[in-house]
Order: structure tokens, then sequence, then C-alpha cells
């Protein structure tokens, strides 16, 4: 064998960690006599409108997505995360993450360290929390800041104080006070919707895929999008790393969450790339769309980190990164996720890059920059090897095309993508999230719960 | 006086509408020609009504007039077809039935008719 060939990762913290609980009877006797509470949505603290919900949280934690992280984060590793973004048990992690429950909620439930809380999910019982520590938020405002940075304490990669405009800042601006930590353990397994069921590969299922298709190195593509040819060429040609050959497999790993107004429909995005494969654009044997469920932050360097810990859990080899990375607005430089995984960012306890510093990462970065159209090539062409003036492919471009229902030529957005879009635009009356979308959908979210 | 333009796109069924009006000799290309598009002529006095009517509309660098609400591209290509023609007369058919593309507009953040395709 090669010295070339590059290996399969171990999951992040060394094992994957799985706290679901398959057997019924044994669910039913851990929650007997036990109190419960109804998950409620995180609402923005100005608008009430919805920004996040807990439950993908426990969903990703307990199928092991962010392995090693194991559950609600008691108040010495939040404030570790924040300084060092390591957890106590010293693997790097990017972000709190918590429980959270209003005083009063606190109160009426009357439970402490040693209880054992059962998580109900639309009005079914879906999780436990066992509850090792209560803590308390006394300033939102204060996590919120420390938690995505300031221009001051971060001036390698922050250019803007983070406001009420950025999403994940609010997220974390509008958590309730009292945090319960300790470990979940889902104990009823939901079931996902129609389309998403058929993407949902978690770790465990996902590794046991890429050895069923013999792929050992993958290449991961972040994606909140519906694919266009530039998306396809920069996930066709990021593939072309790898080792001695190019990556046997590009996992699509779309993330799915609470949704902004304007943004393509959740399950657009998800057949939208089904669709390059089936298309034959990149051939289905190489190519698997999947999902993950959390709340996008829009950490940029920091999201890119939880990123990384993902997909190496999902036994990813590669992790293409562009520039933006899952960013918002100009918070951050643009290439923000870049110099984390080229150089490192000390003020966020990067000294190094995340894969060269202790209890780091495994999983490869694949820095990309862009991908548009050549008249002169007459083809798709690299931002750093074409020299001819190119014409840009941009988002707002083409979703001003899709909304005047204007097919998109094929150069830019292939047929079968477009389909999918108007597929979803009949079925919703829309071809974007719009207020009536982002809200059932945070009614009724992902997933259905049989009773236990 | 400055010279501004609305860019309408053409598709296939755009198209089909088109021929045979004249215009297709003014039709211009991107992308490798496999973009079509037309460029609408603009007057001062209709820029500024523009304006003045939709408060997200605005003029970019090249002069395009851009961000104006679906139902208002959706006449504006009709009235290209109608009046066989580029020129300022078209905005300003599509400016007489202001009121109607601002009730659309209305609707529009709660539904956008989806295009009929195979």
């Amino acid at each position: 064998m090669s010295r070339f060939l590059i290996q399969r990762p171990l999951p992040h913290g060394g094992r994957l960690v799985e706290r679901v609980v398959t057997d019924k009877e044994a669910a039913k006797k851990m929650i007997r006599g036990c109190p419960s509470y109804d998950i409620k949505p995180t609402l923005h603290y100005e608008t009430g409108v919805p920004v996040r919900n807990v439950y993908r949280e426990i969903m990703s934690i307990c199928y092991g997505f962010f392995s090693p992280v194991e559950g609600s984060m008691k108040q010495a590793e939040v404030e570790r995360i924040l300084k060092e973004r390591r957890l106590l048990n010293e693997w790097i992690f990017p972000y709190p993450l918590v429980f959270d429950i209003s005083e009063e909620d606190y109160k009426q439930l009357g439970v402490g360290p040693g209880d054992r809380l059962v998580l109900n999910l639309k009005g079914k019982p879906f999780a436990i929390l066992d509850i090792e520590e209560v803590w308390r938020i006394d300033n939102p405002e204060e996590l919120a800041h420390l938690t995505f940075g300031t221009p001051e304490r971060n001036p390698e990669v922050v250019r803007e104080p983070f406001n009420k405009k950025h999403p994940g800042w609010v997220i974390y601006r509008s958590l309730q006070p009292v945090v319960l930590a300790g470990k979940y353990t889902i104990i009823n397994e939901p079931k996902f919707r129609p389309p998403f069921d058929r993407f949902w590969y978690p770790p465990r299922k996902s590794r046991e895929e890429f050895d069923r298709r013999g792929w050992r190195t993958v290449i991961n593509h972040q994606t909140r999008n519906v694919p266009h040819v530039g998306h396809e060429f920069l996930m066709k040609c990021a593939a072309f790393t790898g080792d001695v050959e190019p990556c046997h497999g590009i996992l699509v790993n779309a993330v799915i969450g609470v949704k902004r107004r304007g943004d393509y429909p959740d399950e657009a995005i998800v057949e939208g790339h089904e669709a390059v494969n089936k298309g034959g654009y990149i051939k289905p044997e190489r190519h698997l769309p999947t999902i993950v469920l959390w709340d996008m932050r829009y950490g940029n360097p920091l999201e890119s980190l939880l990123h990384g810990i993902i997909r190496q859990n999902m036994g990813c080899t590669h992790h293409m990164f562009g520039r933006d990375h899952a960013a918002v607005g100009e918070y951050y430089d643009k290439w923000a996720t870049q110099i984390l995984w080229t150089k490192g960012i000390p003020s966020y306890g990067f000294p190094a890059p995340p894969t060269d510093v202790p209890y780091g990462l495994d999983i490869r970065p694949q820095n990309m920059r862009e991908f548009s159209y050549c008249p002169t090539c007459k083809e798709m062409a690299y931002s750093e090897t074409c020299g001819h003036k190119r014409e840009k492919l941009s988002g707002s471009f083409l979703r001003g095309m899709v909304a005047e229902g204007v097919q998109p030529p094929a150069i830019i957005m292939r047929p079968e993508v477009y389909k999918v879009i108007v597929k979803w635009w009949k079925h919703f009356g829309y071809p974007f999230c719009n207020e009536k979308y982002v809200v059932n959908k945070e009614k009724e979210l992902e997933v259905d719960l049989e009773d236990l | 006086m400055g010279e501004y333009f609305m860019v309408v796109l053409l598709d296939d069924y755009r198209m089909s509408k088109i021929r045979g009006t004249g215009l297709e000799e003014n039709i211009k290309y991107m992308f490798g020609g496999e973009l079509r598009l037309l460029e609408v002529k603009v007057n001062e006095e209709l820029k500024d009504k523009i304006l003045q009517e939709f408060d997200t509309a605005r003029v970019d660098s090249r002069g395009a007039i851009t961000d104006v609400p679906v139902a208002f591209m959706r006449e504006l290509f009709n009235q290209v077809v109608e009046k066989k023609s580029l020129g300022p007369e078209v905005v300003e058919a599509v400016l007489a039935k202001v009121d109607e593309i601002k009730k659309a507009a209305e609707k529009e953040s709660e539904y956008l008719p989806p295009p009929e395709i195979e």
C-alpha cells in the first residue's frame, strides 16, 4: 500500500457519541415518574419570531454529528469555549450549546442536579436530560458578543461589531436565563418526513455507506443553497484533490434548520443537489446529498470549525471551504475561514490551524476560490487559473431570474435543478422562504414522533 | 439627461413571444450566448417616476434600473411584446398600470405564480 494513501479519520474525540435508545420498553422504564417539559423554540428577543429550536441540537448531539459533545454544557465548559474554543475534555469546539429555559418554567418544574427531565417534542416524549448542573446566563448580550468575537478582541478576522442584524448573534442574545446542563439521550426516535428522510445519514450510517460504496477518501461540500453550475464545478474540481487519486466521494451535507426570508426552501435545496446526480452531472456513485440539523450561527471561521467536526464525524477526509464561508453581512473578513485553516486565528485560541493543535481535527481543508463563466474559454473557469474576463455568477442575479419565472440557461443552472425549484414553488406558492414558510416550518419541524 | 435601461430576460417561452416583433436583432447575449436579454430604454423622467413609485427600486452602476417588483418586470415584458418596441413608451405603458402592479406587488411576498414547465 502506498504510504501516501489517506485513511478515514476517527471521529472527533476518538469515538462517536451515540445516545439513542431504540428499545421502547427500556425507554418507557427510563422515563417512568420523571417530570416533563415541552421543548419551546427560542424566540427573537425583540420580534418574537422563532430563531432556533434546541431539538435540532439534541438530534445532532445524540446521533454523533457533534461528537464528543454529549449534552447541554456546564458553565465552566461554556466559559472555556468562549476563551479557548475547547471543551473541558480538551477537544476543540466552537460554540456554547445549552438547554435554556425561563425562570418561570424553572420554578414550575422544580428540578435540580440529579433529576431526569423528559423533553417532549410535538406533544410526544422525545429525549431525556439528566441534569448535572443548573446555572444562569446573567448577560445574554455579553454571551452573544463573546461567542462571535469583536473587532478589538479578534482583529485578525472580525471587521464589524456584531448586532441584531446577525442571525447567530440574535440566537445567543435570545437565550433564556436558566441553563439545565447535562447529557441528552433520545428515547423516541423521530421520523423524518419526505423528502428529508432519504437524506438522513447520521455519522454511523454515513461511515457504513462510505464502506458500502468503497469510498476511502471523501470531500464534503457544505450547503444551504440550491446548486448552480458554479457550485457543481466547485464540487467536481475540489474532488480532484485526494491522495494518489481524486476523492472517491463527494458528500453534500445541507444544514437544515431555521430559515431566513429569501432563502430557498430546504426541500428544494436537498432535492436540487440530488438532481445534480440524477442528471448525471456528477455520477450518483460518487455523490451523496445528506442533511444535518442545525440552526446556523453564521460564524464564518467558527462555523467552519463546526462543519469540520460534523464532516469528520461523518467520515470525510476532506472539506472544501470557499469565500465568506457560512457568513452573512460583512462582520468577518471574507477569507476568515481560509485564514483559520491555513494559519490559525490566535485570538480564538488557534495559534495554528485546527488540524495542527493538540486535540484538533484530522479532516483536510481544501480552500477554494470561485468558478464563473468565461466567454473566451467557453466554459466554467476557475478564478485562479483563467486569465480572461469572466461573467460572474451571482446568487441574487439568479434569484431575480427565478422570481421572474425565467428559466436560467443550463450553463448557469441545470434544468433538472430548476425543475426542483419549480416543483417546490408550486407546493409552497413561492420560490423562496417567505414569512408563511418560516413560521410553518418552525411549527411542523422536519420530523414527526410516534407514541412511546 | 442620463440614459437608463431595464433588462428583460428571455427564456424559450419569451423568445417564442418575441419572434416576429422585429425585436430579435436587439437581443443581447451573456454566458456564451446562453442567456438572452433585451434592454428597454428609460429616460430621466421615467427613471424618477419608477424610483418614486417603488421604494425598493435602484439604479446600478451601469444605469440599469433593478429591484422593482416581479409584477413590474412581467408587465414590462408584456408591453415590449404589445408595443413591439424597446423605447420609453414601453415603461410609460407599464407605469400606466402602476396601481395594478402595486396591488400585485403587495401579494408578492405571499404568492408568486410559478412558471408552467414540463
